[in-house]
This record gives C-alpha cells, structure tokens and sequence, in this order.
C-alpha cells in the first residue's frame, strides 16, 4: 500500500457509520437509482448507476466491518481495494457526480447513496484521486484563502462599483449588525450585480447588515472534493467572522453547496453548534416577505420558470420560498416537469463544473434539462445558484437555445418600490 | 434416505438447524450493522411536522415523483411479487397451522383455490423479474452470482410449494420434504446476502427519513 | 459642460437618444477593447459602431456578443484569473452596445460600468490595486462627444 493509498482508506473506515452499513446491506440492485440520475439518463451507460459509484467503498465495508468479510479476506478470497481503482474511480465519484441527490430520493429501501458518495470523496481525496480541477480549488483554499483565488483587494473592488452603480454603500466589518452576508467567488467574479441587488434589498428593509473582511468567501471547495479537514478550515473563518462581528445570522449567497456546507455540516465540522443563524438568501428573501417588508411594484410579463438548485431545495428543504417570491414579481410563473423536490440538476455542481475532462459529459446530461425547457418554452430561466446560472447558460449556448438567465434575488431587486419615491 | 426419511429430517433437525442459524444469523448481522452507531448532528434542525425517519418507513413503500413511468416492470412486478409472497406465507391454512404449533397464535385464513392463484400470480412476477434483470442493462451491469443466487432461493420455496399441493412432477412426500428444505436453505441464506433487506430496509429508510428530516425535507 | 461626478455623468448618459447613446456606449468599449481577445467581441462593437445598423444585424451582433460573454465565466473552483475576467466584462460591455433599448433604460450607463469594472480586472490582474481612472476617462469622452 502507498501511503496516500493508506490514507485513503484509513479515512474511509473513518467514515462508515451504521447507516452507510444499513445501506450497503440493503442494496437489492434494482437499478432504480439509475434511472433518476441525469448522467445514466442522458448517456445510456450503466456504469454511472450510482450505487455503482460506491463499489470499492462497499468493498472496504464488507472487508472490514463484516465477519463474513473479514473471514474470506483471511482466506484471499476478496479483491482489496487498490489505488489503480480508486483513480479508476475518479471520473465516477466526481465527473459523474453532482451530489444532486435525486439518487436518494428514489431508493426504495431508503439508501442515501448521495450521502455515501460525499463520505467516499473523502477517501478518494486523501488517497490523492482526486481530479485536478478540484485539487487546484482545495490548494488554493489554504494558500490564498479563496478556492478561485479571490482576495480582498478584489472584494473591496467589486464594492467599489457596486457603489457606484448601484449608489448603496456597501458596509464591511460593522460591529452588530444584524446579517452578515457571504458572497460566493462565482458572484465576486462573474455577477457583481448579486451584492447590488442585496444592498438594495436590504435598505428597503431596513435591516442592517455588513460584509466581513475575513470570511466573505462561502465556497468551501472542502465540501466539493470530500475534505472535512479543508471544509472546516473555511467553515471556521465564517465562525469566527460572524462571531466577532455578534451578527444574529449570516446569509448564504446564491451558491447551492456553500448552504449545505454552512447551514448542515458546518456546526458538525468545527465540533460545536452555532451561536448564530444561517440562511440562504432566498430563506431570507422569503421571511422579508412574509414579514411584509418586501414592497414591490410592476411585474415581468414575460414566461418565467424556476431551476431549482439541487443544494438548495431538494437537499436543504428550500422549496416554496422562491415560488413565493416569484409569484410576487411575475405574472407568467410557469413549472417545468418535475419541479420543485424531484428537478433536474445543472449537471455542474458539486465541483463538476471546475473539472475540465468532465465538459463533454455534462453537455451531454444537459439534455435533461435542455428537455424541461423544450416542454415548458419559457421566455427566461430564473434561478437562485450563481454556478447553475453560468452551467444553465452555457448548457444553452452549446444547444443554440436562445433563452436568458436570470437570478432570483436580482429581480426581486428589480421591483423593489424605490422609498421616498 | 428414503422420502419419508428426508421428511423426517427437514422438519426435526433440519428445521432446528435452520431457523438457529437464521435467528442467531439475524441478530448478528442486525448487531454488526447498527452497532456502528452515527454522530450526532449538532446543526440546527429545520422543523417541518410530518418529515420524519417514520415517515420514510412508510412512504418508501410508494415510487417516487416521477419514477413510476421510468421503471415500470421494476416497481410493478416487485409490488406484485412482495405482496404475493406475504399473503401466500401468511394467509395460507397449512402455514397458520404451522405458526399455531410454534407460536400458539393464528388467524383466519384465505381460501385455497384464492391462494393457488396468488402463487401463480407470484411465480409470474418472480419469472418477470429475472427477465427484466437480464435484459435490463442497469440490472444486468449490477448483477453478480449473489442475484442470481438469491432469485433462486426465493423462487424455489414457492414454486415447489405450489407443487406440493397440487401434488404434481414428483410424490407429495417428496414435494413437501423438498419444499421445506429450500425454505430453510432461504433462512440460512438470508442474513448473510442481500435478502437481509427484510429487516434493515426499516433502518435504512429510518435513517434517511431522519436525516432529511433533521433539514426540514420530507423524504 | 464639465463633468464631475458619476450622477451628473449618468444623468447625461439617460437624456441621449438611443442611437446616440450607442454610439457613445461603442466609444467606452473601444477604450477597453485590448483587454478583450475575443474576435466576437471586436466584430460586435465594429457593427454597433455603424450608424446604418439595421435590427438584423443588430441580432447578429448580439449573438456574437452573447456568446463571447457565455464563454468567458469564471468557472466555479477555477483558478481565478482577473486577466481573463477583464475579457469577459468586456463582452458584458459589448453586449450592453448592441442591445434593444428597453425605454427608461440606459445602455451607455451599462456600457460604461461595465468597462470600468473590465479596467478594474485588469489592475487587480496587474497588482496596481482598485483604483483607476477609467471613470474620468468615461467623464472625458462624454464631454466631448456632447459637443459635437
């Protein structure tokens, strides 16, 4: 065994718990979990079944964690998981692998084949099989800290215009306030207008609020490769950020897997339960509303659908809010097929988007969504994840569909009556 | 050994050997499994009434959103099979009879000529099944020895059960000796291969329901 | 008149006719043009910049300018290069050229965000820090394209 290799499945036995045992146990091979995962669906190959996914870790369980296994490794009657595997391994754990979910929501002997997956990226990255995309975003996590290499100079930057654009100041490091607020790279980057929109919002309602200069980045490329000690390093900023600054909640961007990787492994991650809130923004959004504070004017005409992010709503219980406050600013809100719980993935969370070998695949999963579209014929996409966005429009782009993207929490901006107007 | 002989043997030792290797089997392999334990969740819980590992016990039961459409001789001949199976082990005289003479407990059971066509009903199903898992690609590509293997073990209790009491290929004595040993090579086999399913897809389907349910998602 | 600030610039930008504020929109993106690689771009804003544009051809460019803009993400977990960035907000800039105006909405404005924030990239990429005079510069062109 090669050190990393001994790595890898010393952090694997780590891992398994009773359910990840009750699971593999429970596996009949129905092949169902097959058919709700986009990469089978859109392919055809059997080989992205994704209890298939998991076969050297089941192995390892088996191996380890079962008499009858551990009496036929004695003998040499069972295949020891190898390294050549595991970098055989790679394109399924993580080209073909969301971490959507739609796996588990199908299984009918209840197996959390998602769950597995996220615990086998553990193994995989400790023993080093890992794709390099997302090695680069795990390297560039603790050396600059930002996956993307993002720093405050450019942070301060995208303020910067923001403020002038936008004519809001942008407040960083006030004491007290009540929301901190996360931004992703992605947004820092590629959607400055994301923290326009929030400034806004958040002087409609009056509610004060601030940036922090030493956690702005959610991203935790710790949770996209399977590195709990990389994900607590950025979970930790934010802890300390936010306690630092005495905020009661901190707000997680349009990102779907900083949410997951904030708001439910977060606490598990640093050993302790928070002493503050966290929600996604849309969560927010929809209790502004709720409160009655969102007073908007206007209504976009045009034939809108929602994308829901998979981290948001099927795996973070984020599901009528943004119908809510679409239907506040719309009047052509239509669903595509199986909205809501049971939608489609991007195709490009979880890491996918950042592995380059991967684009060929994830153009062809696109059909799925490509499909949604074709039955619903919207005139524009909203949606509430800034990687869905860029994934959305250039899975669009590579099929000559001619329909924009828009994110939610801009256009509810958008209609925000303007006060003293 | 005479058929009267193997008779003898399947229902004294046999029996005994079986239903121990089954219960002790059972209580093993529940204890290797959940004995592992899990962490405790320390983030905030989302409560949503309803979302619960008791839930999914339940709903599990029903395809997902969807689904139905997408594999329907899966969900369909399963369904069929499953229930089959329960009502012909349960609802059929001579096994009360028999669970009378081990438990003391019974209750009414279904005409006969009702379960003979159940079983037939099941054998069909069991039959489809197999087809679909070798003509199915995503079935065929998981498959190994173990499937087959245990497709095997459920089909022949039931297939030479039926032939016993229709009393047909071979003497009842025979037929019935038959029957219930394949019955106790299905109960030596099941803790140790994937038909242990019969008991942990209740903590399975516990698990995932109260995980999700911890985040306010009803599964 | 003299321009000092970004409200009397955006107020100016508002009060010109369309076909005026494309042209001046054109001129903000030419500035910014060399941080763009992207032929599309340069092909979109050289249509813009006719004054005989028909509506086709407008779509055509807006085609061109989409998806050079597609292309040019930042992908999520990719090392960030402001450099690249920089293009891509040069095509946002492009796009905003050749664009059906919306009545009340004023693409030079967009234009000329989006060229400052391009400029921006482009210093971050360089390590000259946030500032730069890329407003000032937009200040100036406008003044002299109001006298004409």
């Amino acid at each position: 065994m090669t050190a990393s290799l001994e790595k890898g499945v010393r952090v694997l036995k780590e891992v398994i718990d009773a359910p990840i045992a009750s699971y593999f146990n429970s596996c009949v091979h129905c092949g169902l979990c097959a058919e709700a995962c986009l990469f089978y669906t859109e392919t055809g190959n059997p080989k992205y079944t994704p209890i298939h996914k998991l076969e050297p870790m089941r192995r390892l369980y088996e191996q380890e964690y079962t008499l009858l296994g551990r009496l036929k490794k004695t003998v040499g009657l069972s295949k020891p998981v190898t390294d050549a595997e595991l970098g055989e391994w790679q394109e399924l754990v993580y080209n073909s692998c969301t971490l959507c979910g739609r796996c588990s929501a199908v299984c009918p002997v209840g197996n959390d084949v998602v769950y597995m997956v996220r615990k086998f990226r553990e193994g995989m990255s400790a023993s080093g099989n890992a794709p390099e995309g997302i090695k680069g975003a795990a390297n560039r996590t603790i050396t600059i800290g930002s996956p993307m290499g993002v720093k405050l100079p450019a942070v301060k930057a995208q303020m910067k215009h923001v403020e002038k654009d936008f004519g809001i100041p942008i407040p960083m490091d006030v004491e007290g306030a009540e929301y901190m607020v996360m931004l992703s790279s992605m947004e820092i980057m590629n959607f400055p207008e994301y923290l326009g929109a929030i400034a806004k919002i958040m002087q409609h309602v009056g509610k004060t609020w601030t940036l922090c200069s030493t956690a702005f980045e959610a991203t935790n490329a710790g949770m996209q490769i399977g590195n709990s000690d990389l994900a607590r390093v950025i979970v930790s900023r934010i802890v300390e950020g936010a306690e630092k600054l005495k905020v009661k909640t901190v707000i997680s961007p349009e990102c779907g897997h900083a949410y997951t990787a904030l708001r439910w492994e977060g606490a598990n991650l640093v050993g302790r339960p928070f002493t503050f809130k966290v929600q996604h923004i849309v969560e927010v959004l929809g209790e502004f509303q709720e409160l009655g504070l969102l007073k908007t004017e206007g209504f976009e005409k045009v034939r809108l659908t929602f994308h829901d992010p998979c981290q948001l709503a099927r795996r973070g219980g984020v599901i009528q809010p943004q119908r809510n406050l679409l239907n506040m600013v719309a009047k052509n809100f239509v669903e595509m097929p199986d909205a809501g719980y049971m939608n489609w993935c991007c195709g490009g969370g979880g890491g996918a988007s950042a592995i380059e070998e991967g684009e060929a695949l994830r153009l062809e999963a696109f059909k799925v969504k490509k499909s949604q579209f074709e039955t619903v014929k919207p005139d524009r996409v909203v949606t509430a994840c800034a990687n869905c966005r860029i994934v959305l429009e250039e899975g669009l782009e590579h099929y000559q569909m001619d329909l924009p993207v828009v994110g939610l929490t801009e256009m509810v901006a958008d209609h925000l009556v303007a006060k003293g107007a | 050994m005479n058929e009267m002989q193997l008779l003898t043997w399947v229902r004294g030792p046999g029996l005994n050997l079986a239903v121990g290797i089954f219960v002790l089997g059972v209580l093993w392999r529940l204890f290797e499994i959940y004995s592992l334990g899990r962490k405790k969740d320390l983030s905030a819980p989302r409560a949503l009434p309803g979302a619960s590992g008791w839930r999914t016990i339940f709903r599990r039961t029903l395809p997902a959103e969807g689904m139905l459409k997408k594999a329907p001789v899966t969900y369909i001949a399963g369904a069929i099979f499953h229930i089959g199976l329960a009502i012909v082990v349960f609802l059929f005289a001579p096994h009360i009879k028999l669970i009378q003479s081990l438990f003391g407990i019974s209750w009414p059971a279904l005409p006969s000529q009702f379960v003979d066509l159940i079983t037939i009903v099941t054998l069909v199903a069991l039959l489809v099944l197999l087809a679909d898992r070798i003509m199915n690609p995503v079935k065929r590509f998981l498959s190994t020895f173990e499937d087959w293997f245990t497709w095997t073990l459920t089909f022949l209790p039931v297939l030479t059960g039926w032939l016993a009491v229709r009393h047909l290929l071979l003497p009842y004595t025979t037929m019935l000796a038959l029957h219930i040993l394949c019955v106790e090579l299905l109960l030596v086999f099941l803790p140790f291969t994937k038909l242990f399913h019969a008991f942990t897809v209740f903590g399975s389907r516990w698990f995932i329901g109260a995980i999700n349910g911890h985040k306010g998602v009803a599964v | 008149m003299t321009i000092t600030d970004d409200k009397e610039f955006k107020l100016a930008l508002a009060s010109l006719p369309v076909e005026r504020q494309r042209q001046i929109a054109v001129a903000f993106c030419r500035r910014v043009l060399d941080l763009s690689h992207d032929a599309r771009v340069k092909s979109a804003l050289e249509s813009a910049g006719r004054a005989d544009i028909t509506e086709a051809e407008l779509q055509l460019a807006a085609h061109a300018a989409h998806a050079a803009r597609v292309d040019s993400f930042a992908q999520c977990g990719s090392d960030a290069s402001w450099t690249a960035q920089s293009g891509h907000f040069v095509a946002k800039a492009a796009q905003a050229c050749v664009r059906i105006a919306v009545p009340g909405e004023s693409i030079a404005w967009d234009a000329a965000m989006q060229a400052r924030l391009a400029r921006t990239c482009q210093t971050v990429a360089e390590g000259l820090g946030t500032e730069n005079t890329e407003a000032r510069e937009q200040y100036r062109i406008l003044e002299t394209f109001l006298q004409r």
